[in-house]
């Protein structure tokens, strides 16, 4: 219950009651204004039953009663209705049209009567206003009349809008002006704490992930932030396990490889130790086996490890911008010398590419060239040739490892080649690059490829 | 004579390597931990750490050798290959051997390193010619004269020297040397080579001393 006066919904609901309440006090106010109006304002004519039928029907009767016409007469006959009808005016036209009475206010009756000015004076005051009787007498005696302006004969409520019909207006036009401006400013208020909240869901901390909202209201919306909050913690913890589990998995991935190579090492010493005991060419054969075997398996782990890693998507890249051709170029600098010593004719051809400048992480560009190099050196003992040549063309440029080998397809020589091949493809694909293999009887050709930009 | 210092905590390993470079002519101490490395820091040249130590491993040891004596080279050798380690132990090491490795390339970055760090009183011997490494001083073997290099010619051969056996790409070469970037097509790195190679080699048109690796740059060898 106590959340239910907390929210929104309740809120509009008060203010909708407050509305709906308002326009009935108001009601009610004017009602009794003008019950009070109508107390001040007493109006003794409709009180008395008088309206003004039966004034006409008793200023005839007066009239046709009054004997002996003169001005005495009528002095007194306008006395006593005066009496009752202070608001009244009244006067007597005589028989020649002479104007020869008059009491009350209005001063705008003519002295004279001409027959057009009773024909004018009758047709104005018709229906009009101030209610006006005329009632004839003999023929020489003329006709008095009797006028009242209409107001002081109405009714109260129309008294009350004749007074104060704007103010009840404008009043009422006000409340409801009122009413769609507070509910205008309610619902502005939600909308702009809505675009708030959608602001502050879209703002993202340094790891990427969304930050928490203070949570200022506890009403629908502030039940919102504070789900929202939730999602943004579980989802900060399910990230820290996630790097939790990747650091472990690298840790043991490191371990394993370490705790691999370290009876490596000692196998290697021993065979070392074993070769300087001179004990002919059989004895030399079996310990070069050796020392071939533990390459391999260093190989074979190193790229175990990596195979792992990369399959996980866990292996670390660092985008750069390099010059390629000078990288690979200083790279090979370090493998010239390997292939050197193994006798091999080496053919470097490198030119200025279209689009010198890579985006890419140096280290997995090394690895990709120490892959292909590993498996010419390896697999090509035969053909003894390697070159490395750039190629530019209308839609890419290119790395070209060309060997003189008999093919990759061939012979179980290339055992291990499969998992160097897919560490060089996965990365390939990693740094948005392309490759080619190209084997045949007569050689294999390597080609890292990167589009021109479109 | 050279001393180096070896902190492995693996005995077999150990033992094989410092007799290894005991017999190429160093003097080795061996250490199966950090603890008392402080005290051999001033008679040191050269230092070669595993990683995995027990106590302080061989990052921690390294970075703090590198902050009290800067001068002295170090080479990381660990069974840990990982990239990150790679990087992690090259932000302050010289360079990265990865176990197992062969002893003939271990004596070769040592080599390298010392020579890198001029911790070498050694005369080398290339070609026809006898070159005092500490003061690059040239003698041209066949008649016992010195060889006199200007400037520019100095400060090439002298940097082949500090990079021996190592293949130096043109642009290396001038950025090392000019210290500025190296803007394709500019001739002036060969003008100096041709002039250095007039200089020093018995045959200007064909060099033995400053050879020419084709696509990729020159290298001294010994």
């Amino acid at each position: 219950m106590r959340n239910f006066f907390r929210s929104l919904l309740a809120k509009y609901m008060l203010l909708i009651v407050i509305a709906i309440s308002l326009v009935q006090i108001a009601s009610i106010t004017i009602g009794l204004f003008v019950y009070g109006f109508a107390e001040n304002v007493e109006n003794r004519y409709l009180k008395e039953g008088i309206d003004t039928e039966t004034i006409e029907e008793r200023w005839h009767e007066d009239a046709s009663h009054l004997e002996q016409i003169s001005e005495e007469v009528i002095q007194q006959h306008f006395a006593k209705w005066k009496e009752d009808f202070p608001e009244a005016t009244m006067f007597w036209v005589d028989g020649s049209g002479i104007l020869r009475e008059k009491i009350g206010s209005n001063h705008d009756i003519p002295t004279e009567w001409s027959a057009r000015e009773t024909a004018s004076f009758i047709k104005s005051r018709y229906d009009g206003d101030p209610f006006t009787v005329i009632a004839l007498m003999e023929e020489s005696d003329g006709f008095i009349v009797f006028e009242i302006p209409r107001e002081a004969l109405q009714l109260p409520m129309q008294s009350v809008y004749d007074h104060y019909g704007d103010i009840l207006i404008i009043g009422l036009l006000s409340i409801v002006l009122l009413f769609i401006i507070v509910s205008f400013l309610f619902f502005h208020r939600i909308r702009k704490r809505l675009l708030h909240l959608q602001e502050a869901m879209e703002i993202r901390d340094v790891d990427g992930l969304p930050l928490a909202i203070p949570v200022k209201k506890k009403d629908e919306i502030g039940q919102l932030e504070q789900t929202f909050n939730q999602m943004v913690d579980e989802l900060r913890k399910s990230k820290q396990r996630e790097q939790e589990e990747e650091r472990l998995r690298k840790e043991l991935i490191a371990n394993l490889s370490h705790d691999l190579r370290t009876p490596l090492t000692k196998l290697r010493a021993q065979s070392y130790s074993i070769s300087k005991m001179d004990q002919g060419a059989e004895w030399n054969k079996a310990i070069q086996q050796l020392e071939v075997s533990i390459k391999d398996m260093d190989r074979l782990i190193e790229n175990l490890m990596s195979y792992t890693l990369l399959t996980a998507s866990k292996y670390q890249i660092k985008r750069k911008e390099i010059d390629i051709v000078r990288y690979v170029r200083e790279h090979l600098a370090t493998w010239y010398p390997v292939f050197e010593k193994e006798g091999f004719e080496i053919n470097i051809d490198l030119q200025p590419l279209d689009s010198s400048y890579w985006e890419v992480d140096p280290v997995w560009i090394s690895r990709i060239i120490d892959n292909v190099l590993q498996n010419i050196l390896r697999h090509t003992k035969e053909g003894k040739y390697v070159e490395v040549k750039t190629k530019t063309t209308e839609t890419y440029d290119a790395l070209l490892f060309n060997d003189k080998g008999d093919g990759i397809d061939k012979g179980s020589d290339y055992s291990g080649a499969g998992i160097g091949l897919s560490i060089i493809d996965m990365m390939v694909q990693g740094l948005n690059l392309d490759w080619e293999i190209h084997s045949s009887n007569n050689g294999t050709t390597v080609k890292i490829i990167k589009y021109h930009k479109k | 004579m050279v001393h180096i210092l070896y902190i492995e905590d693996d005995k077999e390993i150990g033992h094989w390597v410092s007799t290894d470079l005991t017999e190429r002519g160093y003097k080795i101490t061996w250490l199966q931990s950090g603890e008392n490395m402080e005290s051999y820091l001033t008679s040191i040249d050269l230092a070669i750490l595993d990683v995995m130590l027990p106590g302080l491993d061989g990052f921690s040891l390294g970075k703090r050798l590198k902050k009290s004596a800067p001068d002295i080279p170090i080479i990381m050798l660990s069974a840990r290959t990982a990239v990150e380690d790679r990087l992690e132990g090259l932000r302050f090491a010289d360079d990265y051997v990865t176990k197992p490795f062969h002893p003939d390339e271990l004596a070769a970055r040592i080599e390298v390193l010392l020579r890198r760090f001029q911790r070498h009183d050694e005369v080398l011997e290339i070609k026809h010619l006898q070159i005092y490494p500490k003061d690059m001083r040239i003698i041209n073997k066949n008649n016992e004269e010195e060889i006199l290099l200007t400037g520019k010619q100095y400060h090439l051969f002298q940097y082949f020297i500090r990079h021996l056996n190592q293949i130096l790409t043109k642009e290396q070469l001038y950025e090392g040397i000019w210290g500025e970037s190296y803007i394709e097509g500019d001739k002036t790195l060969m003008v100096h080579i041709r002039y250095l190679r007039e200089k020093i080699e018995e045959n200007p048109s064909v060099p033995t001393v400053i050879e020419t690796i084709r696509g990729i740059g020159y290298r001294v060898k010994q």
